[in-house]
């Protein structure tokens, strides 16, 4: 045959190389079907009036009455609200946390990273208990036996406007700092003993080699962990679902909560849809937006 | 601009948060997940003949504290009647039944029967996954039931289950402090009170020292949706027995709603409530009730005296699981105050097996199958155990037969009181359009719960509140669809 004679065409995969694509097959098929396929039938849904025997096409109706929502807009502040709250004190605690246990022998390291990351494993509604009953507002209660010890008045912490939002506020202060503690204590070890030695010939302070050698390095670090952070306060939902519901008058709830509700307590599918792809731009933007601003000199 | 790698970066973090909400997506009609529930459907629609092998599947939650001991020897007895039927049960929790069965409903492949409240048929009716029985109920089923709370499983012409108990919404009050405050409590639970009455008797089982209270006249429990049983409840005997008057007009916009919210107010302005009473949930008020915390206690069910019986019976023993710092407490079954002059009706609580359909139409033999395994479970010796296990009165004939030979500790006076309150308990409302339901249960969740926890609160005033339900109420149904007097 004429084509026999021609050189046989070279395979681009040979040899291990169909082992790395067989691998990287595994983690791209679990990624399209538990990742990619959610979000496109997300995407789809949004369009839809969902129904389990047939949905039928809508337009942009589930967009439009997300839009016109007055309590999906309240969400949204709440959360900007919380976020702001909990976001940059949450990193600030995780950092100086590391820097308090960074001189410590590694033996003495390694307990207190198990302490403070004992929370993260622990089960999330377990902790809401314990907070729960932390937050009892009777005046037996722990928070109010210890503000009363002030001479101030027992406080209903999880059922005033006042206070609900404040009490998950303080929640999620005095809680699940782990991941970023041992992300910021990596960062320290990384950081190059030439640095500081160089600073002590110069007999820099403490504070002069924390501001000039410590914060600089660890810009990269922190700029990941302002990122997930914020994505992972963005999408809120188990505190307030469990500690408040909501309320009281809708002063806690997230916009996490709303598109739980809309989906599981009234089955409206595409309206929660439509509202997670709306977070989901918002989260995007404001990603963009910290990249754009504090990542002009960061090498990631 | 941007380099490759930080477009990367921003477009994962945007997938990710998105991939992180996005659980609550449901499936493609084609696309049922694989669970017990589906393949008995599957396996039920094709078999066509009469006689021939079928299972029936069902997911049943812990209804009484031995119910679920109960579940091999219930479906052996099944099998036994039906030697061609199986069925198949699927344990869950409380905490996880609602969950579990809406993502199977979603799915497209729910159980063949499911234990849920009456008030939630609505909701799957709309969705058309609710399976209408009426056809494959034989008069023998349905004449075994008592007329009151089998209405209750029917929405507009269909039926869509068999209910298993019909509980009254009372209240529970510690029979020392009643008799200690000079209250006539049997006289309460064969005649009842109004509220005028009912503030003063709570106003007497106040204890003060100081500024401090330790003991309240009445803790009824509001934390959360729970504040929604607590106005419903009050509602019922406030001349609003349903959401929606007899000419289907909105009626939470009556101003005797607008009376009701501002007694409801008062008794915690009076000191007769906790001031915190918004963040006291079931488990608190129990545990106040049985600590001497308060008086009067609610919502009460039945079996609270037999909760009530085994917590005395622990502190005789000197037992260490009695409730900490508890003390012996008889039971009181009491009803709940009258209010704005409106006659007395009880809230019920009916709840029942209700029947699902999945993605492809059962088959006539399949329904009939259906409606064999949720009669089975509601009525006779299962009905009967299970009731007797809740103190819950019996609805069927057949369970009372079955109930006859079977003992009961339980006083003479609260069984009484409960059949007075059953004696006039809010009529089933099947004549309310699902879509009417449906906009009032969105008003309740969105509106009235928040705005209710916020009264409790101190935060808004009574008036503040009708309005808010008014207008919502008005935005839902329009001028002419609420009641204005």
């Amino acid at each position: 045959m004429a084509q026999s004679a021609q050189p046989a065409k070279k395979s681009k995969i040979k040899g291990d190389g169909v082992w790395d694509y067989a691998f990287i097959a595994v983690a791209l098929i679990v990624y399209a079907m538990f990742t990619a396929y959610p979000v496109l039938s997300a995407f789809i849904i949004s369009f839809q009036e969902y129904k389990p025997l047939g949905s039928t096409y809508i337009g942009f109706d589930n967009y439009a009455a997300t839009f016109k929502d007055d309590l999906f807009w309240r969400s949204i502040k709440n959360t900007i609200v919380y976020t702001v709250l909990t976001v940059p004190v949450a990193l600030l605690l995780s950092f100086l946390v590391a820097i308090m246990i960074l001189p410590l022998r590694k033996k003495l390291q390694t307990v207190f990273k198990a302490v403070y990351y004992l929370p993260v494993v622990a089960s999330g509604v377990a902790l809401s208990l314990v907070w729960l009953w932390i937050f009892d507002p009777m005046p037996g209660g722990i928070f109010n036996q210890f503000i009363g010890w002030f001479g101030a008045h027992n406080q209903n912490w999880l059922g005033s406007s006042a206070t609900a939002m404040f009490s998950l506020v303080i929640m999620a202060w005095l809680s699940s700092h782990g991941a970023s503690i041992i992300i910021y204590l990596a960062a320290l070890l990384g950081i190059d003993d030439s640095y500081y030695e160089a600073a002590d010939l110069d007999g820099a302070s403490f504070l002069q080699k924390l501001w000039h050698i410590v914060i600089p390095s660890l810009k990269p670090t922190t700029l990941f962990l302002l990122v997930t952070a914020i994505i992972g306060s963005f999408q809120v939902f188990q505190n307030a679902y469990l500690m408040t519901g909501g309320g009281p008058d809708h002063a806690t709830t997230m916009v996490g909560l709303l598109i739980f509700d809309n989906a599981f307590k009234y089955f409206e599918f595409g309206k929660a849809a439509a509202q997670s792809l709306i977070l989901a731009l918002i989260i995007a933007l404001v990603s963009l937006f910290q990249f754009k601003f504090l990542g002009k000199d960061v090498d990631y | 601009m941007m380099n490759k790698g930080k477009a990367l970066s921003l477009m994962l973090a945007a997938t990710l948060s998105v991939s992180a909400l996005t659980a609550c997506g449901g499936n493609k009609n084609d696309n049922g997940a694989s669970s017990p529930a589906a393949s008995g459907s599957a396996a039920a629609s094709g078999s066509a003949s009469s006689g021939a092998k079928d299972t029936i599947t069902a997911l049943l939650p812990p209804v009484s504290p031995t119910y679920q001991d109960n579940f091999d020897q219930m479906e052996k007895d099944f099998n036994a009647k039906y030697p061609n039927l199986t069925l198949k049960i699927e344990p869950a929790s409380w905490e996880d039944m609602t969950q579990k069965l809406d993502t199977q409903v979603n799915a497209g492949s729910p159980p063949d029967i499911a234990f849920i409240g009456s008030d939630g048929i609505s909701k799957y009716v709309q969705q058309g996954m609710a399976l209408d029985l009426t056809d494959v109920a034989t008069p023998d089923m349905t004449g075994d039931y008592d007329a009151v709370p089998l209405e209750y499983m029917k929405n507009g012409n269909g039926l869509y289950g068999f209910p298993a108990y019909m509980e009254v919404h009372a209240l529970g009050g510690n029979k020392q402090f009643l008799e200690e405050a000079g209250i006539d409590w049997k006289k309460v639970q064969k005649d009842g009170w109004t509220y005028d009455e009912f503030r003063e008797a709570i106003k007497k089982g106040v204890v003060k020292s100081g500024d401090k209270t330790s003991r309240y006249g009445f803790v009824f429990a509001t934390a959360g949706v729970a504040s929604k049983d607590y106005l419903g409840i009050m509602a019922k005997s406030a001349g609003m027995p349903a959401a929606f008057t007899k000419d289907l007009k909105y009626a939470y916009t009556s101003k005797n709603y607008l009376e009701l919210l501002t007694d409801l107010r008062q008794m915690i302005d009076d000191g007769s409530m906790p001031k915190e009473l918004s963040s006291v949930d079931a488990g608190k008020r129990w545990n106040m009730f049985l600590t001497g915390q308060t008086m009067i206690t609610g919502k009460g069910l039945a079996t609270f005296e037999n909760s009530a019986k085994k917590n005395n019976a622990k502190i005789d023993a000197n037992d260490g699981s009695a409730v900490k710092d508890s003390i012996k407490v008889d039971y009181i079954v009491l009803p709940v105050p009258t209010f704005a002059g409106a006659a007395p009706v009880s809230s019920t609580v009916v709840d029942g097996y209700v029947a699902f359909r999945g993605k492809k139409e059962p088959t006539a033999e399949h329904k009939a199958n259906i409606a064999k395994a949720a009669y089975f479970l509601s009525s006779g010796k299962v009905a009967a155990t299970t009731n007797n296990d809740l103190f819950a009165a019996h609805i069927t004939k057949s369970g009372r037969e079955a109930a006859a030979s079977m003992t009961i500790d339980r006083s003479a006076d609260n069984v009484a009181a409960v059949e007075t309150m059953l004696s006039h308990a809010a009529p089933a409302r099947p004549d309310i359009p699902a879509e009417l339901g449906a906009k009032a249960i969105k008003i309740e969740n969105e509106v009235i719960v928040p705005k209710m926890q916020a009264l409790l609160a101190g935060e808004i005033k009574p008036q503040d509140m009708y309005d808010a339900v008014k207008k919502a109420a008005i935005d839902a149904f329009g001028q002419d669809g609420i009641v204005q007097d």
